[in-house]
């Protein structure tokens, strides 16, 4: 065995003159941020006379760093606090997001959820503090308007009761294959403003092919009533930017090839946000992953040549985005949250999102009750019935969830540069790993919204006018994205 | 008044074995934090096993999850030494602005908390910090089109 002393030398460092900040690197330079999410890219030596406390007046990144709020010197910490204050104002859950599950499997049938359940429902979720409640409705098979008397009953009730008594800001969106779609229930959601989600893969081909091993319509039944539906906004008068179907799609191995066929497909029907997510090997059985999994590099190379390639229609004159995209974009270019629970820090499953199982369970978000779909019921909080808000919120499992799920409390995203920028499911590393917080370097979603976050920033920086014009436009709070407060949604 | 604490030599004992690489580190050049916080960076990628060498010394030992070359290795003790280091001098800052933050986070999560005053309000739009303003809306109609004289043609 070879043994030598090696001798390293350690950065000069005048901590008292610096206030808190990270720091890593991004191709060829330096990204410095803080608990603001203030950011700037230093060149190495700039960073080492940062640290060592040689940015002082007349240095040509003082202005700049004094400004946001790394220098010790001239701190304006009122300033700093309303930053962080706002860049922390998730916290006070304005909005709650209930999941309800209208239609699921059991023993190999589909069952709906009774009428008296669904009222305990809707009693439920308007009792909690939040000024804004949505509802978003789905089904196990993607349509819960096979339901759709049940669906009505749930919107009407909480219209009138919010009416009579709580005064709320209600929304209502409905993942639905459109497999139960018709003239007469489409004319009654968009009368009724249910926002439309639904299911696009890709074009034809790949949609169709999807089908084999993913229920749910084909390509030209789905396009079809998408173009439908738009047709009916604009006879309605509705603002095209607010009201429009919204899809979520699936990737497979198949969708890695065709990131450009993807996004025309999407603009081809006006669809304007690209929601792309890989695919859970824990969630496809063994055999179809053979056929369509594949490596997280893999599929970030192809999250990265289809996101310049949205850049490249956009540069275009097209309006389409990519959602991650969009929400780290908010918090890298303003001081504002895109209000995603599920990539907040601390996560927001059970405070910011609630899930419904038909037989009335309760879990914390949509993502845990799948996890008790696929048999583990680790994540069940207790009966619709005998819950109250509070409750959840102090339930175990939501403490437990929002303490693995706390950034600055977390091994190696505490010392992260893309903490402000980043938020990581409990649910879906217990999902994948087995327990909620997981080894950080070996989490999927980790490398993911590293690799989006370094990718974003790479484009910034070799940013011309138009494209940062496109990349704030995408940061500007898009009210698709509120519409649906998850990231998490499996394509129906 | 700024005092730098200084540059400082790190010295460590480096071997390389035939799948793995080990280092003894001085503890009163880097704390235990910061071999635990360099460490747990290499967990997708190896095996690795800390212990005490000798009272006031750690031992780490990083064994390659898949096997390496000497050449690998090499390298894998080089990204270690280079992380060691940068956490080193990441908690030297974080310790140096524990009190301040802890002042200022407390202060924001209160104010976070808290429902929104007119005063917030006013200020969130003031802090807020667009890059840029592509679509030039705080561009004087004037300036950016000419007055309607200009529109006109006449002068």
């Amino acid at each position: 065995m070879t043994v030598r002393t090696q001798t390293v030398a350690s950065p000069d460092l005048a901590a008292d003159g610096l206030a808190f900040f990270r720091w890593g690197r991004i191709g060829d330079t330096l990204l410095v941020t803080n608990d603001a999410g203030d950011w700037l890219r230093l060149s190495e030596a700039e960073l080492a006379d940062l640290l060592a406390g040689r940015v002082v007046a007349g240095h040509a990144r003082f202005d700049d760093l004094q400004r946001k709020g790394f220098l010790r010197e001239g701190l304006d910490l009122d300033a700093l606090i309303a930053r962080v204050a706002q860049r922390n104002r998730h916290l006070r859950r304005d909005a709650v997001l209930h999941v309800v599950s209208l239609r699921a499997r059991r023993d190999g049938d589909m069952v709906e959820m009774n009428p008296a359940t669904i009222e305990q429902v809707i009693h439920f979720a308007l009792e909690g503090l939040p000024q804004t409640v949505a509802f978003e409705f789905e089904a196990d098979d993607g349509e819960p308007l096979r339901a759709f008397e049940l669906l009505r009953h749930a919107i009407e009730l909480a219209r009138v009761r919010n009416q009579r008594a709580a005064g709320k800001t209600l929304r209502f969106s409905v993942l639905t294959n459109f497999a139960a779609l018709d003239e007469t229930r489409a004319d009654w959601l968009l009368a009724n403003d249910v926002q439309i989600v639904t299911s696009l893969d890709g074009p034809a081909a790949l949609h169709d092919a999807h089908r084999a091993w993913k229920p749910g319509s084909r390509h030209a039944d789905v396009v079809g009533w998408i173009d439908a539906l738009h047709r009916r906004y604009a006879e309605r008068g509705r603002d095209p930017s607010q009201w429009r179907v919204d899809a979520r799609l699936t990737v497979s191995r198949q969708t890695l090839s065709q990131g450009r066929a993807l996004v025309d497909e999407y603009l081809a029907h006006g669809l304007r946000t690209l929601h792309l997510r890989p695919l859970d090997g824990v969630r496809v059985d063994p055999r179809t992953w053979a056929a369509i999994g594949y490596e997280l590099d893999d599929y970030l190379a192809f999250y990265r040549q289809t996101l310049d390639y949205l850049i490249e229609r956009n540069r275009g004159g097209a309006d389409i985005r990519e959602r991650k995209a969009a929400v780290m974009l908010t918090r890298m270019l303003t001081s504002a949250d895109a209000g995603v629970a599920d990539m907040q820090s601390p996560h927001g499953a059970g405070t910011a999102e609630i899930a419904y199982d038909v037989d009335g369970r309760v879990f914390p978000s949509g993502e845990a009750r799948l996890v008790d779909a696929a048999g583990d019921p680790f994540f069940v909080l207790g009966h619709v019935s005998e819950l109250t808000p509070e409750a959840i919120a102090r339930h175990p499992t939501v403490r437990a969830i929002a303490a693995a799920s706390l950034l600055d409390a977390q091994p190696m995203c505490a010392e992260c540069w893309n903490k402000p920028f980043c938020g990581i499911s409990p649910v879906r590393t217990f999902a994948t790993h087995g327990e909620l917080a997981g080894q950080r370097p070996d989490g999927a979603e980790h490398r993911e919204h590293l690799a989006i976050a370094t990718h974003l920033f790479e484009l910034l920086a070799g940013a011309d006018a138009e494209l940062n014009a496109i990349l704030s436009r995408w940061a500007v709070a898009d009210p698709r994205l509120a519409a649906s407060l998850r990231t998490a949604a499996v394509a129906p | 008044m700024t005092v730098s604490t200084g540059q400082r030599d790190i010295q460590l004992g480096v071997a390389l074995g035939p799948d793995h690489i080990a280092f003894e580190i001085d503890e009163r050049t880097v704390s235990p934090d910061a071999v635990y916080g360099a460490a747990y960076l290499f967990l997708d990628r190896c095996f690795v096993y800390l212990s005490r060498a000798e009272s006031g010394a750690l031992r780490a030992r990083l064994t390659a999850r898949t096997a390496a070359t000497p050449q690998q290795l090499e390298v894998l003790a080089s990204e270690f030494t280079e992380a060691l280091v940068a956490h080193a001098t990441r908690l030297k800052l974080a310790e140096a602005t524990m009190r301040l933050r802890e002042y200022y986070v407390a202060a924001a999560l209160r104010a976070a908390a808290a429902p929104p005053s007119v005063d917030d309000l006013l200020a969130e739009l003031e802090s807020e910090d667009l890059l840029e303003d592509p679509l030039e809306i705080m561009v004087p109609w004037e300036q950016k089109h000419g007055t309607k004289q200009d529109e006109s043609g006449s002068k």
